[in-house]
């Protein structure tokens, strides 16, 4: 959740528009000049050593930490339940369960809860791209008189921690402006509230105001109006920084807990994340992890597909969300 | 196309709109309207979920509410029934107690690792990738997972790995004293990625001139990592910090998942105290009670945040 | 090409979007003469089976009500949103809420009064006075319809009993014998609790209120003038909590995990790792739905009292109720809906043996021991009706069902029910957690806490 900002995070420093951005990350990547150890530290022998050691020590625990975890719930997930109670450790002593996949899928109806995870952070996204683009857009872009006192605003939302917002966010969720009726139950629950990201709005100000005005100025000559210059020229420009939105979108829709559980009591509409606890007790252990594996992996393999901007994301969005 | 009919009114009514700038029929005729419009989404999700909901729990922190009958403002007595429930004395130690575990175990960790993985050039991606891994798991499943983990039993996952070096079976959380560690083991392996990712890339802005500079000056690879590394990572290890406090801080998820607070209240923390003031009382919830207190940990924060900036900006000018 | 007005009809229909978000809630009400009822008489997860069962009786009741037009939904009641789904719209007509919260509810003035159309129910006179009361609120009024109700017992693995030695067909009769079985068992049998209880989520407060009634103890007492005193600091407790001591740090024949709720014990029994532990009586249903557990090895027998007047075993149940919400003629349909679907049951011969089909062929509990809700020759009399479908071993019951009728009845703590289990829970978790729980002084702490509520209610 979006907690405090830092007043000194060069955003405007880490964000580029996309040519600048990408000569960059590849001196990241590609650096061959040096880093704390010199070329010279490299060719003494005790050095490469301990180097060697320590390179080692650490490519062990990272693949301890990292990958052990997730191979051993892909393997319990094929691995028959009562095998898993007695010898969790073993690589199948009776054989494999391939049923656990199917059952978890079939009658526990993973799937579903799937489909409901996609559809929400489907919508989450949506709703904070639409807010930050056309926000940022006015905001950073036509820059109304006003525009001061409404970024302030905007800005301001990042100092409050979330939590203040649950109680009086779930009773406006009860009772809506205008619209007359409840909200709890259906996905505008955790859609509507998701826009109000102040984080998205100000990643995307300022990326808009690195963009060239000479650009806009030209369109405009050439008769584009505010929404042609929106949308075929701002938003084309803006891919890398919408990448970067929409991987943080995704990612905190996946992860979102306290809110839908709140939300979306209906069993019928709700994501992994809030069904997944609740049915643990009643699955089955090796169904259960598979469903676990079956929750995990699609993520992961949209990571490993994209693993430059969520790394880059990370890097980014790390250093100014909690 | 009449592009450039269209050009030419343009250019033609410019003079002409700031004369009448305060006239409602040229704000519109000059955008006002469509500016307006862009920003429409903005306002309306901002103003119904955000901007209302602060005001509204300032004004809930001093309401008695149940949802049902009106609500009666009650002065302070929100507050004064927080200071008077002992769960809140206890919420506030285990808070606290998390907050300096997890910077034990957190703080250290992820540095130290993103120093080494920066010196292996050839692997760095992959083992960004290893580091990250974590952080991709959805959090609940990342604690249901360790749950099954921390099974107290000799034939849980990590008593079994114990009992091949010989170490009796731990309780992990099904203990008062080492719950606590245990949540925050989980949550140091689900964060740790994160944080190490943000110290890789500005590991990779400091400029190697420097470090050409201090072995010039003699300096031992120790003395490199003391004099030029740390120092040009300070800015970004100050802010990694408090971001760290205050996310630990707001601690939820592990506690509500792992040990619903116990055993023995042992794990309750002020963000599960606001929950089940609000959310898990039988006759509505307390929900001015929990405004009161997400209000109290928001200008603690708050107050917290600006101090460590002041003090902070202050170590950076010297 | 993307035209510029695209965007534009875009942001337009989301925000329109936002504006006509309706035709989610429980529209309530009559439409077109009929009387619309949305009932709620299946939990969440539901196997296809009853669901199906379930259409049928819907079907059957439209059928005989042509004038009532009833949805089923699954739901489950949970006092966290139970509040804000009344203040939402959003909660259905008919629901169920257990014992423990039916009439504070009903003081509260959150449920329908139901008086009027109860009494006019064929078996409205029939009722056992004390199960009725729990539906009753201090007024006198009828405000929902209990079913289902069931004792505190002692289930147990008769497969766990085998292998421990024991003989499955005589299962513990007193506290010292649980105890003994118990440590057997953890011995004979490793990696299996001989005896647990539930610890989490209030259901720790729950069981040890069972205990300490078991043992003759109250934790709250009523006076003459309708005072509550919160007594949850008595020698029966204590006894109760020392007894917990002895199993967990003398004999060690706990298991080594301790935080259970409902559902999470019923899944570590059902996967064998604990072999006796407190429920009630009915569990077995649960077991068989959610767990999958085999019947066959189920065994159940009465929860031992203590000698003396005052012990007592605790009970617990549903309680059907009305939306306070509803109009006087869904209150009508709403009666008769429950009187058709948990009331005929029981007292009519057709609807029980339809019901025990319908369960039987759903792989469902149909003889799961309960409690009578009108006397016993009637309960006796339902049994007989059901007993061709039975599909769990008769003579895995009889423990129980051969004692229930000799123990006394005693409900459970009247005031602030909820918040009095959850203030116990760390008590339990402290005995079971700490071998040096102090527990005069958290008994102390939990007396304060939830006096101070009772006062409060009546200021």
């Amino acid at each position: 959740m979006t907690t405090t900002i830092p007043a000194d995070v060069p955003l405007h420093e880490t964000i580029e528009p996309e040519g600048k951005r990408a000569k960059r990350a590849r001196v990241v990547l590609e650096d061959a000049d040096r880093g704390i150890l010199s070329p010279a530290d490299w060719r003494r022998p005790h050095v490469r050593i301990v180097g060697t050691v320590f390179n080692v020590i650490l490519g062990i625990s990272l693949v301890i930490i990292g990958l052990l975890p997730l191979l051993w719930l892909l393997k319990s997930a094929v691995t028959p339940t009562q095998d898993t109670l007695t010898n969790p450790l073993s690589l199948f002593p009776n054989g494999l369960a391939w049923s656990n996949i199917s059952k978890a899928w079939n009658d526990v109806q993973i799937g579903s809860f799937f489909f409901n995870t996609i559809w929400m952070a489907v919508g989450e996204w949506a709703v904070q791209l639409l807010v930050a683009t056309t926000g940022g857009y006015a905001l950073s872009v036509l820059k109304p008189r006003y525009g001061k006192i409404i970024s302030g605003l905007v800005l301001a939302t990042l100092f409050v921690p979330a939590v203040v917002l649950l109680v009086p966010l779930y009773l406006t969720i009860l009772h809506p402006p205008l619209i007359g009726h409840s909200l709890i139950n259906t996905f505008w629950a955790v859609w509507l509230p998701a826009g109000a990201s102040a984080f998205n709005v100000l990643l995307v100000m300022r990326f808009f105001d690195s963009l060239p005005r000479e650009v806009f100025e030209a369109a405009r000559t050439d008769g584009a109006g505010t929404f042609r210059l929106f949308w075929s020229i701002v938003l084309p420009m803006s891919k890398p920084i919408l990448g970067v939105v929409s991987v943080f979108a995704i990612n905190a829709a996946w992860a979102d807990f306290l809110w839908p559980n709140l939300v979306l009591t209906d069993i019928g509409i709700q994501p992994l994340s809030v069904r997944l606890p609740q049915i643990q007790s009643s699955t089955d252990l090796g169904v259960y992890l598979a469903a676990l594996t079956i929750a995990t992996l699609i993520p992961v393999v949209i990571f490993l597909i994209f693993q430059r901007t969520f790394l880059r994301g990370g890097g980014l969005g790390g250093a100014v969300k909690g | 196309m009449t592009v450039d009919t269209a050009v030419k009114q343009h250019v033609a009514a410019r003079p002409e709109r700031q004369k009448r700038r305060h006239n409602p029929i040229t704000w519109v005729q000059r955008g006002g309207l469509t500016t307006l419009f862009f920003l429409l989404p903005l306002l309306i999700i901002f103003g119904v979920f955000s901007w209302t909901p602060i005001v509204e729990s300032v004004v809930m922190s001093f309401q008695k509410t149940n949802l049902v009958t009106p609500a009666v403002f009650v002065g302070w007595d929100n507050f004064v029934a927080i200071f008077q429930d002992p769960l809140f004395w206890v919420a506030i130690r285990n808070t606290g107690y998390f907050a300096l575990l997890a910077l034990l175990f957190g703080y250290p960790i992820p540095l130290i690792a993103a120093v080494l993985m920066s010196e292996v050039k050839r692997m760095k991606g992959f083992y960004s990738v290893l580091a990250y891994l974590p952080v991709i798991i959805p959090p609940v499943v990342s604690v249901l997972l360790w749950k099954i983990f921390y099974d107290a039993s000799a034939t849980g996952v990590f008593n079994a790995i114990l009992g091949w070096v010989g170490i009796p079976p731990q309780p992990w959380i099904q203990d008062a004293a080492t719950a606590m560690p245990s949540l925050v083991l989980e949550a140091t392996w689900a964060g740790a990625g994160g944080t190490i990712i943000i110290y890789l890339a500005a590991l990779t802005s400091v400029s190697p001139d420097l470090y050409d500079a201090a072995e010039v000056d003699g300096a031992s690879i120790w003395g490199k990592i003391w004099h030029v590394t740390l120092p040009q990572l300070r800015g970004i290890l100050f802010i990694t910090l408090i971001l760290q406090i205050i996310a630990t801080a707001q601690v939820f998820l592990q506690p509500f998942l792992f040990t619903g607070g116990g055993p023995v209240n042992s794990t309750t923390t002020i963000l599960l105290l606001i929950y089940q003031y609000a959310f898990t009382n039988s006759l509505g919830g307390a929900y001015g009670q929990a405004t009161a207190l997400s209000l109290m940990l928001a200008v603690f924060l708050a107050i917290l945040s600006i101090v460590y900036f002041r003090v902070t900006a202050r170590w950076s000018d010297n | 090409m993307k035209s510029p007005g695209k965007i534009a009809v875009l942001a337009t229909v989301a925000l329109v979007g936002v504006g006509i978000l309706s035709g989610c809630s429980s529209s309530s009400g009559s439409g077109g003469g009929k009387v619309n009822l949305v009932v709620a008489p299946v939990l969440p997860g539901a196997t296809a089976d009853a669901l199906t069962a379930l259409h049928q009786r819907v079907q059957q009741f439209n059928k005989e009500n042509p004038d009532i037009n009833v949805k089923a939904v699954e739901y489950q009641w949970t006092a966290p949103t139970f509040t804000a789904e009344l203040a939402g719209g959003t909660l259905p007509d008919v629901f169920n809420v257990p014992f423990t919260d039916s009439k504070t509810l009903a003081n509260s003035g959150q449920l329908a009064d139901i008086t009027k159309d109860f009494k006019k129910t064929s078996t409205a006179d029939k009722w056992n006075k004390n199960v009725l009361d729990v539906a009753t609120g201090s007024n006198g009024h009828v405000y929902g319809i209990p079913w289902g109700p069931y004792a505190m017992a002692l289930s147990y693995n008769r497969d766990i009993f085998k292998q421990a030695g024991l003989d499955p067909d005589k299962p513990p009769t007193t506290l010292d014998e649980i105890q003994q079985d118990a440590k057997i068992i953890s011995q004979k049998v490793p990696g299996v609790a001989g005896y647990m209880q539930m610890t989490e989520g209030g259901t720790g407060g729950w069981e040890l209120a069972t205990l300490t009634q078991a043992l003759g103890g109250r934790l709250e007492k009523v006076g003459s003038d309708g005072k509550v005193t919160v007594t949850t600091d008595n020698a029966q407790t204590k006894a109760g909590l020392d007894w917990l001591k002895t199993l967990r740090w003398g004999d060690n024949s706990m298991g080594s995990n301790f935080l259970f709720d409902w559902s999470g014990i019923n899944q570590a029994f059902a996967s064998g790792k604990v072999a006796m532990y407190m429920s009630g009586s009915d569990v077995i249903g649960s077991l068989m739905q959610a767990n999958g557990f085999d019947q066959n090895k189920y065994g159940v027998a009465t929860f031992p009292l203590a000698s003396g007047s005052d012990a007592g075993i605790l009970s617990g149940g549903n309680v059907d109720v009305v939306n306070v919400k509803d109009s006087a003629a869904q209150i009508a349909a709403a009666v008769k809906w429950i009187d058709f679907y948990r009331t005929g049951p029981t007292a009519d011969k057709t609807a029980a043996i339809n019901n025990a089909k319908t369960l039987a062929k759903g792989k469902q509990a149909v003889n799961a021991p309960t409690l009578p809700v009108f006397d016993k020759a009637t309960w006796e009399q339902n049994q007989a009706w059901i007993k061709p479908y039975d599909n769990i071993p008769v003579g895995n019951l009889t423990p129980f069902t051969d004692g229930i009728f000799n123990q006394k009845i005693v409900p459970e703590p009247p005031a602030h029910t909820q918040d009095l289990y959850a203030a116990l829970d760390p008590v339990v978790q402290a005995v079971l957690t700490n071998k040096n729980a102090d527990v005069d002084t958290l008994l102390k702490g939990v007396d304060t806490k939830v006096q101070a509520l009772v006062d409060a209610d009546s200021k």
